[in-house]
């Protein structure tokens, strides 16, 4: 197995303002969200990020997209240090989260023109990858369309494609099938797995357990900022489904069930 | 009562809690205040500044010499003898700021005029030109001291008496130019300002807003780069409507004065280059200082508030030009952005500038603009500021 993602003792903390710290009712100058977090993901697999809101998950995905700064800690992307190019990384990964807005004025088609631009694609390379993942997702009746004008599932497919457009060699999703009916969830899940048969890494973010036992070949299980468990599927659920695995840690952690 | 009372109670909770609405709220009145008592102040240093203004006198009083003593005004006289054309040129190419021509035996006559006698009395012409600042200033100046000492003399001399000699020696153009000069600084001002401030606090703060910036910075773009480019494309829209102003101002004000002259025949075309200019580069500091705030705001609505004060400083700065030449001789002046604007297009409307203190407000700004460029990079690479942390 060819190791693609290795993090290291991650560590990120947030600044809480006076505001946050009276919400949070606490005298604390800082949150912490990681807390030496390692993680390993190889070339090929569907890699699932299991956790509770505000275990650190999203963090953890937003830091290895540069869109925030790890305060300690390495990342290295198939030997390639993370501070040293972070460019070259974003040009690596595609990354899918429902924080990831797309401009109302314009249309898939524009959209997808420009984002290919700004990764460096030459025109022809944009045209063929538009017409492969507009029919693959059904976006050519609409490529012509504002998003403004579209609906939130119709979106939320642009939105997937725009960070797929440079044909990424990760791809990293903050709960893939969120705001999708299920017909539409089905052509994503069966998209992955065409994109890991492909040798592509894929990296995904969720609550749904079914989702993970469906197509994830390995785990990793997040409770506060740390790295609880992390091993292949098959591993984990030799003698327990993955949801007693869950809860059983949660509790273990300090969790309590009936809070 | 008790429901109208619950809800204002909530409202204002609203209002008073939140501190980007209360800066909106009341600093509009704390800057009313400072930037009052600095014009005041201003007002008060420039009506008691000393200003050096140069006569010529044809048969001065040697008792009239003092005359002007005590008010903000050092006199210099012109020595060189000159005819009264030659004089009336030097008054209009601003080179004297007031020609008196006194009858010979002045005050001999003064002193043997009998008021209740019949004859013509002794007369003083004093020729000045309203369109400069300081002629008109000095004129009036003159005039009040020449009043009050005829009065004294229970009015034994007439001033300006003929009614078919036009004392003032303005003509169209120049009262043109003055009126170009005074207003057109100012109304370029708003207006680059004003269509500045919508595109800016749409560009980053309307992203921020609706999420769409994420979506641009898990890209391989460099934050300098989209910084640079949203300068760019802001820059880009606001100058073409500049532009646009401006040409029609140009062309449209003389129209509105009567059909005397346009402005490009009024001014060389380097002049109009030269304008064309400082406004690229007011539009370029505007840009940059709105898109920091833009950037610093949560939403648009926020960015338009955190504005509002920036526009009182630019409302105020174009005042401050009303009435007031130019500063040709203090180089700081021309340091100070958006007041080193007024200035020089006060100056290139009058066609009266000096080529240093154009470069210093060019090189100057565009400095700023570095300046608040890097510090936007800065702002773009802060996570706190970007995603509103």
């Amino acid at each position: 197995m060819v190791e693609i993602l290795k993090i290291d003792n991650l560590t990120k903390k947030f600044k809480l303002s006076a505001k946050q710290r009276k919400i949070n009712k606490t005298t604390d100058t800082y949150k912490v969200a990681l807390n030496g977090l390692h993680l390993n993901a190889y070339k090929g697999e569907i890699y699932g990020l299991l956790g509770p809101n505000g275990a650190g998950k999203t963090t953890t995905l937003r830091i290895i997209c540069t869109l925030i700064k790890k305060d300690q800690g390495t990342i290295l992307f198939d030997g390639i240090n993370l501070d040293d190019k972070p460019a070259l990384i974003r040009e690596k990964i595609g990354f899918l989260t429902s924080e990831l807005k797309l401009d109302d004025f314009f249309t898939p088609n524009y959209l997808c023109d420009y984002f290919g631009a700004l990764h460096h694609m030459k025109k022809e390379e944009i045209k063929e990858r538009k017409d492969f993942l507009f029919n693959k997702f059904g976006i050519d009746k609409f490529k012509e369309v504002k998003i403004g004008n579209l609906s939130n599932g119709m979106k939320q497919k642009v939105a997937l494609v725009v960070s797929l457009i440079h044909d990424p060699e990760i791809i990293i999703f903050d709960e893939p099938t969120n705001g999708l009916d299920v017909i539409a969830s089905k052509i994503v899940i069966d998209y992955l797995m065409e994109l890991k048969a492909a040798g592509k890494t894929i990296i995904i973010s969720t609550h749904i357990f079914s989702l993970v036992e469906k197509i994830c070949d390995r785990i990793g299980i997040i409770f506060d900022g740390q790295m609880a468990i992390e091993d292949s599927l098959a591993n984990l659920t030799k003698n327990e489904t993955l949801e007693e695995l869950f809860f059983r840690l949660y509790e273990e952690k300090g969790g309590d069930l009936n809070a | 009562m008790h429901n109208i009372w619950i809800i204002a109670k909530k409202e204002l909770k609203r209002y008073f809690t939140d501190f980007r609405m209360i800066i909106g709220l009341f600093l509009p009145g704390v800057l009313i205040f400072v930037l009052y008592n600095a014009m005041g102040s201003i007002i008060n240093n420039v009506e008691s500044l000393p200003e050096e203004g140069i006569i010529y006198v044809e048969n001065e009083p040697e008792a009239l010499k003092n005359l002007l003593d005590g008010t903000p005004f050092t006199i210099k006289r012109s020595d060189t003898k000159l005819s009264k054309e030659a004089a009336l040129d030097k008054l209009q190419n601003e080179e004297i700021d007031l020609y008196i021509i006194y009858e010979e035996d002045f005050m001999q006559k003064v002193q043997n005029y009998q008021v209740d006698s019949g004859e013509v009395a002794p007369a003083v012409q004093i020729y000045y030109k309203s369109a400069s600042t300081k002629s008109e200033q000095l004129y009036t100046t003159y005039l009040d001291a020449l009043n009050n000492y005829e009065t004294s003399l229970s009015n034994k001399f007439d001033i300006n008496k003929d009614q078919n000699i036009n004392y003032d020696v303005t003509v169209t153009s120049d009262i043109f130019q003055e009126l170009i000069a005074t207003i057109l600084p100012f109304l370029l001002l708003v207006l680059l300002f004003s269509s500045t401030m919508g595109i800016c606090a749409e560009s980053i703060a309307g992203e921020k807003e609706r999420g769409t910036i994420s979506t641009l910075l898990v890209t391989p773009i460099k934050r300098s780069e989209l910084a640079f480019g949203k300068i760019l494309a802001i820059s880009i829209t606001a100058l073409s409507s500049s532009v646009v102003t401006f040409l029609g101002v140009i062309t449209s004000i003389p129209k509105l004065m009567g059909g005397y002259a346009s402005g490009v025949e009024l001014y060389h075309p380097v002049t109009i280059i030269l304008v064309l200019f400082v406004i690229m580069m007011t539009v370029l500091l505007f840009t940059t200082i709105l898109t920091i705030l833009s950037t610093f705001a949560k939403s648009v609505k926020e960015a338009s508030s955190l504005a509002v004060p920036l526009m009182m400083i630019v409302l105020f700065v174009g005042l401050m030009n009303f009435g007031i030449d130019a500063h040709a001789n203090n180089f700081v002046l021309y340091l100070i952005p958006i007041y080193n604007v007024v200035q020089s297009l006060t100056s290139l409307f009058n066609n009266t500038i000096n080529p240093i203190n154009f470069l210093l407000c060019i090189i100057s700004n565009l400095g700023y603009v570095i300046l608040g460029v890097m510090l936007l990079t800065k702002m773009f690479k802060n996570e706190r500021i970007i995603f509103n942390h």
